[in-house]
């Protein structure tokens, strides 16, 4: 009796699940499937539900492009860059916060969130503007500027977080024995906060190769990376596998890194890293 | 006036037996303590009975009226949780206003019933704050009074005092019981600090593995342990291992006889039940603790184990003395851990001594 | 010698944890401060004298064409907000109350798009909303005709963004919604509240810092989104984003451009304000 109404009210339990399953699976899921298809078609007439012919021809094609090699190189360059940058002004500055006491230190690490409050492209026209003046608008050295402002929350935020983590008595313990500040630091501190500061490293490099307006506003058409290519793939090419191999290109090695950042980095540090 | 019965309940959690087979039936206005260490099972059976768990098999019934069907917001039970669990974007007016609202009742009575109840529990101008600006101690008194506010049939708490510190968990445990008393509330209470069941309960029921080991009244619980388990659990016992042959058993010269199995058996003795000077042991003074209201004294017997042995403050005695000893009350406990007629004796002095019979 | 000890530590102690900020300080002040300052101070000032001047405003409040952009930037960014928190609640709601396999894929499956590019998500969705694409072959499959696209309408625009927009929206209201215990629902049940009043007296009220910086978020990023509207939306009436896109790099306009950034800047002062405040609150409750 019990059984029977226990075994019914599961079932009943599973129906929000199922819809939101397959709901959110159409809706996101399906999109990114149809571009896989894309890029190993070799013709798909319309109306065919599949791609009628498959093949890796349009990733030779897309493999020979010199311009292809140029934005991969350049993003590469670009990202890490940015990166390198990002981890020496921002790592000793989010120690501080953790760790130092000095005036206004609450006040300075909320004033980050101020890269988050306005209207993204506004800001960006606003810097544009600013650039124009100084002639860094087209410059590689232009590009790398706006996309460091990008990195500050994110390469701030998460750390502060994590050297927060670092159970201050196990520091102490360290000093205890007889270990210097320095050593403490590089022997319990920064392994203890390494794998969030790893992660906050790889969103950063990972952000930044695939970030879009910025580069596009400030960099484009002298300084192109891949995401200001497969715009102008988008804009101008009327081959559609161009595109779909160039996203599944782009796409898959950022999906595997991202990954393997979640697994240490909880999503809840990442929605954290926005302030939330 | 009601009457609480958990008739043969069990829970199993996805394989692992979480309750087995547990029947409890709580009186009318009695306070009954479910009492073990973490993990026997009092919670889930408390949870039960509020409707947050479903059971396996088994009946809850409130005056005699089966509730399992019903879901919590049905029952006519009201818990006090052990995180307070006070909902901190009300203020403690609207916290206890909250279920009243929910049955309709008017503004005015329902004012009214929240200023009776703050008075109830020494909260009276309180309304305004919110939890965050509470005490600890405070927060549970919002908590009781948001449950009992709403009148319930049978009052279930969950460990409600242990996150507070021990001298403020005495006295709400006091002004809980009084509480109890006055509104003649069938009470629930889980709780894994032995002090606070002896204190509280009319009666307790000691738990372990899902599955109930005694049910008695303090005084029972304390004097007669019905199994080496509670035994073990309630208070300071000194437990003493020996073989048992034959139907009797060696313990430091002495022989434990009686109703006993052939197999491991462990004699449980009171420190507090060994009196020094006595003929029947010798053993020998190791330490000797000042506890300030007695002394506390471990005693290595002749050619057994050393024992604790409860001593008043005035006998003079330092470590290193050689003193006579003996038990006036013993429990013994076979294999199974069941307790057993047992007597002790001295070559030629006997003392039946067992306390269970 | 005990008391100065201590005292020297601090001493030496301000400067170097000030020093140690100073760098991304410095970068935030002249890459975010100092241009908004600038733009706003530029485009209140009249080129030739050099004196105040609304006369940049003047221009952008006056065409028809722009004043148009400006509410339909504002209208999608409603519809972008409205859209996420019907779709994220509910999914967070879900996920906060049940455990399990689905669950978990559930989840997965809503966070994906944190890993997928922008621009790669414009794309996938061209292709897959677009005319001839992979939605209209399966509706012909099954025999539904007469799909129109939303690509490059209003619609087109929007269903981007919410896209973009879902795993951050329900990772804010997740955490939001992991900080209510569960006794706090169980005390509720226990009083006798049924779902609607647990959701309305309790979770609502509980959870309304994360719904606030959710939406302001969401505000946020749609209303200074480019890339998604650029590839996805009508050519006119345009998004913010594009309009000052376009202004500056083809219609080589700078000072237009700025007084449009200023505009959006107004439209979202509120916004940006309120998620600011919430964010500090929230830290507050927090730690």
């Amino acid at each position: 009796m019990t059984g029977g109404r226990n075994r019914l009210l599961a079932a009943l339990g599973l129906v929000p699940g199922v819809s939101l399953a397959t709901l959110l699976t159409l809706f996101i899921l399906v999109p990114i499937a149809a571009v896989f298809l894309w890029a190993f078609a070799e013709a798909w007439r319309y109306p065919s539900l599949l791609p009628t012919r498959w093949g890796l021809r349009y990733w030779e094609v897309m493999l020979a492009r010199a311009d292809v090699w140029t934005a991969l190189s350049t993003s590469i360059a670009l990202s890490l860059t940015v990166t390198l940058l990002s981890a020496i002004i921002c790592l000793p500055a989010a120690y501080a916060f953790a760790r130092m006491e000095f005036p206004g230190r609450s006040a300075l690490l909320l004033s980050f969130l101020a890269t988050q409050a306005f209207p993204k492209f506004g800001l960006y026209i606003a810097i544009a503007t600013i650039f124009f003046s100084f002639g860094l608008v087209g410059t590689f050295a232009g590009v790398v500027l706006i996309q460091l402002v990008n990195t500050l929350l994110l390469m701030i935020w998460i750390p502060v977080g994590a050297f927060q983590g670092v159970d201050r008595r196990l520091e102490e313990a360290a000093r205890d024995v007889g270990a210097s500040p320095l050593r403490t630091f590089f022997s319990i501190t920064l392994p203890q906060a390494g794998p969030a500061i790893a992660a906050a490293l790889l969103l950063t490099f990972v952000g930044t190769f695939y970030e879009t307006e910025g580069a596009f506003l400030i960099g484009a058409p002298h300084v192109r990376t891949m995401p200001v290519l497969m715009i102008s793939l988008i804009n101008n090419q009327l081959v559609v596998q161009y595109g779909a191999v160039l996203s599944v290109m782009l796409w898959v090695p950022s999906f595997l890194a991202l990954l393997f950042a979640r697994k240490i980095l909880s999503a809840r540090t990442i929605a954290g890293g926005l302030g939330a | 006036m009601s009457k609480l019965v958990i008739d043969r309940l069990s829970k199993r959690f996805s394989g692992t037996v979480a309750v087995a087979d547990v029947s409890v039936a709580v009186g009318d206005g009695e306070l009954l303590c479910l009492l073990g260490p973490s993990g026997c099972g009092k919670s889930t059976v408390l949870r039960m009975v509020a409707g947050f768990e479903n059971p396996s098999e088994g009946r809850v019934l409130i005056d005699g009226e089966d509730v399992v069907a019903l879901p919590p917001e049905r029952r006519p039970t009201g818990m006090v949780f052990q995180s307070h669990a006070l909902w901190s974007h009300m203020t403690v007016a609207q916290n206890i206003a909250f279920g009243l609202r929910l049955r309709g009742l008017a503004r005015a009575e329902v004012k009214a019933r929240v200023g009776s109840v703050l008075e109830l529990v020494g909260l009276a101008g309180y309304e305004a704050r919110y939890p965050a600006q509470l005490s600890g101690g405070q927060q549970q008194r919002v908590a009781i009074a948001r449950c009992v506010v709403l009148e319930p049939k049978i009052l279930l708490m969950d460990e409600p005092f242990s996150a507070l510190d021990a001298h403020l968990r005495v006295r709400l445990r006091e002004e809980v019981r009084a509480i109890q008393q006055r509104l003649g509330l069938t009470t629930m209470f889980v709780t894994h600090d032995q002090d606070e069941a002896l204190t509280l309960a009319d009666r307790i029921v000691v738990m372990r593995s899902g599955a109930v080991e005694q049910v008695g009244t303090p005084g029972e619980i304390y004097a007669a342990p019905a199994t080496r388990f509670v035994a073990s659990f309630i208070g300071t016992m000194n437990l003493i291992e020996t073989e048992a042959s034959g139907g009797s058993a060696g313990l430091a010269g002495a022989r434990v006889g009686g109703d006993l199995p052939d197999g491991p058996l462990t004699i449980a003795v009171r420190p507090e039940d060994i009196a020094l000077g006595e003929p029947g042991w010798t053993g020998r003074i190791e330490r000797v603790l000042d506890l300030g209201a007695f002394r506390m004294l471990d005693v290595a017997l002749d050619g057994g184990p050393t024992v604790k042995v409860q001593a008043a403050k005035g006998v003079p005695l330092r470590a290193g003395e050689t003193v006579p000893l003996r038990p006036l009350g013993l429990v013994a406990y076979g294999g199974d851990g069941r307790a057993r007629r047992a007597s002790i004796e001295f070559g030629n002095l006997t003392n039946v001594v067992s306390i269970h019979g | 010698m005990a008391l100065a000890a201590p005292i020297l530590v601090e001493a030496r102690r301000f400067p170097v944890g000030l020093l140690l900020v100073a760098a991304p300080m410095l970068l935030l002040v002249v890459f975010v401060l100092v241009p908004a300052a600038s733009a706003i101070v530029s485009t209140l000032t009249d080129p030739r004298s050099g004196g105040p001047s609304l006369a940049n405003y003047r221009t952008l409040l006056g065409d028809p064409l722009s004043r148009g952009n400006l509410f339909f930037t504002l209208g999608s960014t409603l519809a972008v907000c409205g859209l996420l928190l019907a779709v994220c609640l509910p999914v967070a709601l879900y996920l906060r109350f049940s455990s399990g396999r689905l669950p978990a894929f559930v989840q997965s499956v809503a966070v994906f798009p944190l890993f997928v590019p922008g621009i790669i998500v414009a794309y996938a969705l061209i292709r897959f909303l677009g005319p001839n694409g992979s939605l209209q072959t399966v509706l012909d499959a099954i025999g539904i005709h007469g799909f129109r696209s939303p690509y490059l309408t209003p619609a087109g625009t929007v269903i981007g963004l919410v896209w973009e927009g879902i795993p951050l929206t329900l990772l804010i209201l997740l955490s939001g919604l992991a900080q209510i215990p569960n006794a706090a629902i169980e005390a509720a049940r226990d009083v006798g509240a049924g779902r609607l009043a647990i959701l309305t007296g309790i979770i609502l009220p509980l959870i309304a810092n994360s719904v606030t910086v959710a939406f302001s978020l969401a505000f946020l990023g749609a209303f200074g989104a480019f890339t998604i509207p650029y590839l996805m939306g009508p050519a006119s009436p345009e998004m913010m984003g594009v309009f000052m896109q376009r202004t500056f790099s083809e219609l080589r306009d700078p000072a237009q451009a700025q007084t449009q950034a200023v505009m959006s800047f107004l439209f979202c002062a509120a916004v940006g304000v309120i998620y600011v405040r919430s964010v500090i609150r929230s830290r507050r409750r927090g730690s």
